[in-house]
Parts: C-alpha cells; sequence; structure tokens
C-alpha cells in the first residue's frame, strides 16, 4: 500500500463505500427484519414463559410469575429426569457424530477412487437424505420389529439368533442406528466433495517423497480437509443434539425414559405426559444456552484453526 | 532378476485386484444400506395385507389397495396439498427475501457483516424443539394455530438463512464487470440484479429452491406441535400410525412412497449442488 497507485484506489473505494452504506440497506434490511422478529420474538417470550407456571389449559390470563421456580425444580429438584435427558442427549451427539464422521470419511474415500458406476452410488446416498425423518422411522420401527421384522428375519437366516431391537437394553443402539442411516451420507457427500476439490500438487510431492497411504492420509489430505471436517462436526453436533423425529417416532422416548432425549423431554413436559408450558419452556432455555455454548466453543475452534 | 522382477509386478498387481475388490464390495454394502428402507417400504406398500407380517415373502403379485385406501380413507391427498401449499410459499417468500439479502451481502461493504451473517449461522443452530413452545403459545392467543399461513412464516425461520448464504456463495462468484457494464448503460442496481444477475445464477436459485422445498417438506417439529386437523403436513401422518397394536403398515408404507417420491426426484436434479446445500453453502460443490 505503499505506493501512490493503491492510495488512490484506496480513496476511491473507501468515497464508494460512503455511497454503499445507503444503498445496500433495502438488499439487506427486509430479510433481517423479518428475521430478527421471527427469532427474537419467541426467543424472549421462552425466557418469559419460563418463569411462569403457564400449562396449557390454562386461559390467557391467569397464570402466575414464579421466577426462578421452574429452574430450582430442574435443577435441583428431586426428579432428575434433565440430568438424565441431557446426558443421554450429549452422549448421543458424541457417539453418533463420532461414528458418522469415521463411517462417512471412509465411504467419501471409496467413492473418490477410479470407480466405476459412481453416479448410481452417490443417488443411493441420496435416499436417506429425501425420505421423511419421521416416516423413514416409522419404516425402520418395522424393519426393527423382534418378531416380523427384516432385520430378524436376516440376522436369523444368516447367523441364527435374533434381537429384540427397541427393549430397554436395545433401544439406545437401536435410535443410534437409525441416526446413522440417516445422516452419514450428509458426512459422505459433504466430505466427497470435499476429497475431490483438493489440489493435486501436494499429492505428487508426497509420492515423490516415498510417503506411503498412511502418511498421504495423516499429513497431505487430513489437514488440508481440517476445515471442512470441522464444520461437518458442527453441523453434525448440533443436529443430534437436536434430533426429535427418530425417537419421537421410533420409541417415543420409551420403554419408560430410556430414549427420553431433550427434544421428547421438552415435548413430554409440556405436551405430552404433563402439560407444563412454563417447565417446558425452562427446559428449553437450558437447551438453547447448551447448544449455544458447543456451537460456539466449535466456532472459536475453527476460526483459530483459519488463522493458524 | 527378471524373474523377480515379473513375480513382483504380479504381486502388485494381485494387490491391486483385492484393493479394488475391496472398493467396490464397500460400494455396493454401503448403496445397499443406504437404500434398504425405501426399497422395503415399496415392498410393503405393494403387499396384500396378509403377508405384511411375513418378511421371508419377496416374491408376490402386487397390488395397490394401500395406495387406494390412503387417498380414499386416511385422506392422504390433504396432507399433501398442504405440504404443498406451505413448501412452495415459504420457498417463494424465503427465496425473495433471502436472494435480496445475499445480493447485499455480496456487492456492497455491508456494516457488520461478519456479525450478520454469524447471526444467520446462529439461527440455523437454534432447536426448533426449543422455540416451537413459545410459537405455540403467540399463535394461539393470536388464534394462527392449525393455519398453513403459520408454517409458512414458521419454516422462513430456516429458510431464509439457508437463502442468503447458499445465494451469497452463487452472487460472489460472478464477476462484478458484468454489472458495471449494465450500470454504465444506466439501470439501476435494481434493474440490474433483476436483468443481468438472476439470469446467471438461476442454477443456483433452482438449487437454493429445491432445497427449501425438501426441508419445508420433511419438516416435523414445527408441523407437529403447531397443526391438528385442517393444515396437517405429510410428516406429521405417521400421527395416525403411532399406536402399537394394529398399525396399517401397508398403508403406511403406501404414503411414504408417495411423499418421498417428489423429493427424491428434486434430489436428484440437484445432485450436483447437493453438497452446497448440505454445507450451506460453505462448500462449493
Amino acid at each position: 500500500m505503499s505506493n501512490g497507485v493503491s492510495i488512490h484506489t484506496d480513496k476511491r473505494a473507501t468515497s464508494r463505500d460512503l455511497h454503499n452504506t445507503r444503498r445496500y440497506m433495502p438488499f439487506v434490511a427486509p430479510a433481517m427484519v423479518v428475521m430478527v422478529l421471527l427469532v427474537a420474538v419467541p426467543f424472549i417470550a421462552v425466557v418469559l414463559l419460563s418463569f411462569t407456571n403457564y400449562e396449557l389449559a390454562m386461559p390467557a390470563d391467569s397464570f402466575k410469575w414464579i421466577g426462578l421456580r421452574n429452574y430450582d425444580r430442574l435443577l435441583f429438584g428431586t426428579n432428575k429426569l434433565l440430568y438424565y435427558s441431557l446426558g443421554i442427549s450429549v452422549g448421543m451427539m458424541v457417539v453418533a457424530t463420532v461414528l458418522q464422521m469415521l463411517i462417512g470419511f471412509f465411504c467419501a474415500s471409496l467413492l473418490n477412487r477410479d470407480i466405476k458406476f459412481r453416479g448410481l452410488a452417490i443417488a443411493c446416498l441420496l435416499v436417506p437424505i429425501a425420505m421423511t425423518p419421521s416416516i423413514a422411522s416409522q419404516i425402520w420401527k418395522l424393519m426393527l420389529n423382534a418378531e416380523f421384522g427384516v432385520i430378524n428375519y436376516f440376522l436369523k437366516k444368516l447367523f441364527n439368533f435374533s434381537v429384540v431391537w427397541l427393549d430397554k437394553d436395545n433401544s439406545l443402539p437401536s435410535v443410534l442406528l437409525v441416526n446413522i442411516w440417516s445422516m452419514t451420507p450428509y458426512v459422505t457427500l459433504t466430505l466427497y466433495a470435499g476429497l475431490r476439490s483438493l489440489p493435486l500438487e501436494p499429492y505428487e510431492s508426497a509420492v515423490i517423497d516415498g510417503a506411503n497411504g498412511r502418511q498421504v492420509l495423516m499429513y497431505v489430505t487430513l489437514p488440508m480437509l481440517k476445515p471442512l471436517i470441522l464444520l461437518t462436526l458442527l453441523f453434525r453436533s448440533i443436529d443430534m443434539l437436536k434430533m426429535f423425529d427418530v425417537p419421537y417416532v421410533l420409541t417415543q422416548g420409551g420403554p419408560g425414559n430410556i430414549t427420553e432425549f431433550i427434544g421428547l423431554h421438552i415435548y413430554r413436559t409440556g405436551f405430552g405426559v404433563t402439560t407444563l408450558v412454563g417447565r417446558a419452556s425452562a427446559i428449553s432455555v437450558i437447551l438453547i444456552v447448551l447448544v449455544g455454548i458447543i456451537s460456539l466453543g466449535m466456532i472459536k475452534l475453527m476460526s483459530s484453526e483459519e488463522k493458524g | 532378476m527378471r524373474a523377480e522382477e515379473i513375480r513382483a509386478r504380479r504381486r502388485l498387481m494381485a494387490s491391486r485386484g483385492a484393493k479394488q475388490t475391496f472398493t467396490y464390495v464397500g460400494i455396493i454394502l454401503m448403496s445397499i444400506w443406504a437404500v434398504f428402507p425405501l426399497f422395503w417400504m415399496i415392498i410393503i406398500s405393494l403387499k396384500e395385507r396378509i403377508y405384511t407380517y411375513d418378511p421371508s415373502v419377496w416374491i408376490f403379485q402386487p397390488v395397490f389397495e394401500n395406495y387406494v385406501s390412503v387417498f380414499a380413507e386416511k385422506n392422504l391427498g390433504k396432507f399433501l396439498i398442504n405440504s404443498a401449499i406451505v413448501s412452495l410459499s415459504t420457498t417463494f417468500l424465503a427465496l425473495f427475501f433471502g436472494t435480496l439479502a445475499a445480493y447485499g451481502f455480496s456487492r456492497f461493504k455491508v456494516k457488520r457483516m461478519r456479525g450478520l451473517m454469524f447471526f444467520l449461522l446462529a439461527v440455523r443452530m437454534i432447536p426448533s424443539v426449543a422455540i416451537v413452545i413459545p410459537i405455540f403459545v403467540i399463535a394461539r392467543f393470536g388464534s394462527m394455530l392449525d393455519t398453513r399461513l403459520l408454517l409458512i412464516i414458521t419454516y422462513m425461520i430456516f429458510n431464509i438463512p439457508f437463502t442468503v448464504w447458499m445465494m451469497k456463495g452463487f452472487f460472489d462468484e460472478i464477476p462484478k464487470e458484468l454489472e458495471e457494464a449494465a450500470k454504465v448503460d444506466g439501470c439501476t442496481t435494481l434493474q440490474t440484479l433483476y436483468k443481468i444477475v438472476l439470469p446467471v445464477v438461476q442454477p443456483g436459485l433452482i438449487a437454493t429452491s429445491i432445497f427449501c422445498i425438501i426441508s419445508s417438506w420433511n419438516e416435523f417439529v414445527y408441523a407437529l406441535f403447531l397443526t391438528s386437523i385442517k393444515s396437517v403436513t405429510t410428516p406429521t401422518i405417521v400421527q395416525m400410525f403411532l399406536s402399537i397394536q394394529g398399525v396399517a403398515w401397508g398403508e403406511m408404507s403406501a404414503v411414504g412412497t408417495v411423499s418421498i417420491m417428489p423429493v427424491l426426484l428434486f434430489a436428484m436434479i440437484v445432485q450436483k449442488n447437493m453438497v452446497r446445500g448440505l454445507s450451506f453453502g460453505a462448500v462449493k460443490g
């Protein structure tokens, strides 16, 4: 920026920017106003509701402000279901995300090899993405049925044993299984596209230096793919924490409360087993805070990676 | 020396062959695993009711009684029409607001742009199940529950941020010279956008809108909480089939098969842009 030409262009740029400040508003403002309204209004309302004893059947004006009592009950009460729900949700988030990433990366590297019918394989991967999750979960419920499910039919035929998939011991792994089916293709396709977009030169020099396959993966592929891997990790983790459709249809939180993930816990508290909308709002606020902490942490990690 | 060389080459070929077999076996298993539930759903939907509970029956005379019955008895038509109206309307609105904003972000030095884009990314992270309760309560007091309009508005929460991120990526790829030429010819910015830029980003618009349609078509949480009778959408039809006893699996599968077809078709169309959509526009597909 030391020569005269660039100073000149800088000046022109700033004068144009001043001009622009008045002109971008009609483009950006409508969407931003809509978004702020659509997000801020429910957001403020959920915080306010969490301080009330509002129930579904109550008339509009009869609820009371009860301060922090909902939070007190949830966090320090005798019923520890909130902690259980948070525990299995975070546990599912970690296990499912790690498995999805590993399987997804493996499948992506298979797709990236020199193969025929790649288009067909990708088309197959689109099926879990396109299928309505609630309906797909219902089909999985039939396939996992202990007596007349097709999965047990195969297991009996091939290995001569069967599993009661949706009982109290196996329902969490079953939810995991369906999640892996429905979410791994997202990872596979994203990482596959990432692999395709990598430059070839580093690979050529790695081969010249005599690196083996594992070394190429560790020191060439993974470092170059890191930003994309972190982004995928962020989206997958948060989506797992938000998970609702799959357990709602597959197990309805049961047997008992075994698969009552945090989303279902909100539903069951506010609309299902009880109708304590106030308390369900408090759980919602806790979930939003948790999602905020996790995504902020991961975004920090990503931007520190970006800087070097 | 020569014999050894040939042997080494043979070993290399053999290991290459083994590797290729391994790759194809992996790809085939992956594809079957991904497609099997769809395949099974179609099979069940075409079976006679007596065979529904018998997974060993694979070859049979297909019947369409389930399809007839879901339209005649379960009123699937109403669900599909609601889904179509909601998905198309919310997509249109999101595209209108989102494309304008994306163009603004791409072409002007917007104050606090990073912050605003980050805000939209943060909205992508908000769990719908965590803000659906206040929306329900507000809609209840406003007598908006069980209306398609409520769903159309609510779905903009996830469709607008998505559109902005996607379309900004597409706009960023267009050289500015194109518009500068138009401005020299005396077009206003809005005219330039409408006449010059939008035709160029048409593939992006199509990909984005199909993505919005797919995610609205499949959306479950808002639809479950906010609709009951009049404006129910297809994903919530599972509610009718949740009872453990006597689930009409054949009908359920017929519903699923009808419902996935438009989406699957759309997904195939945007296959090239799929990745871009999956990663919120961050990766150029």
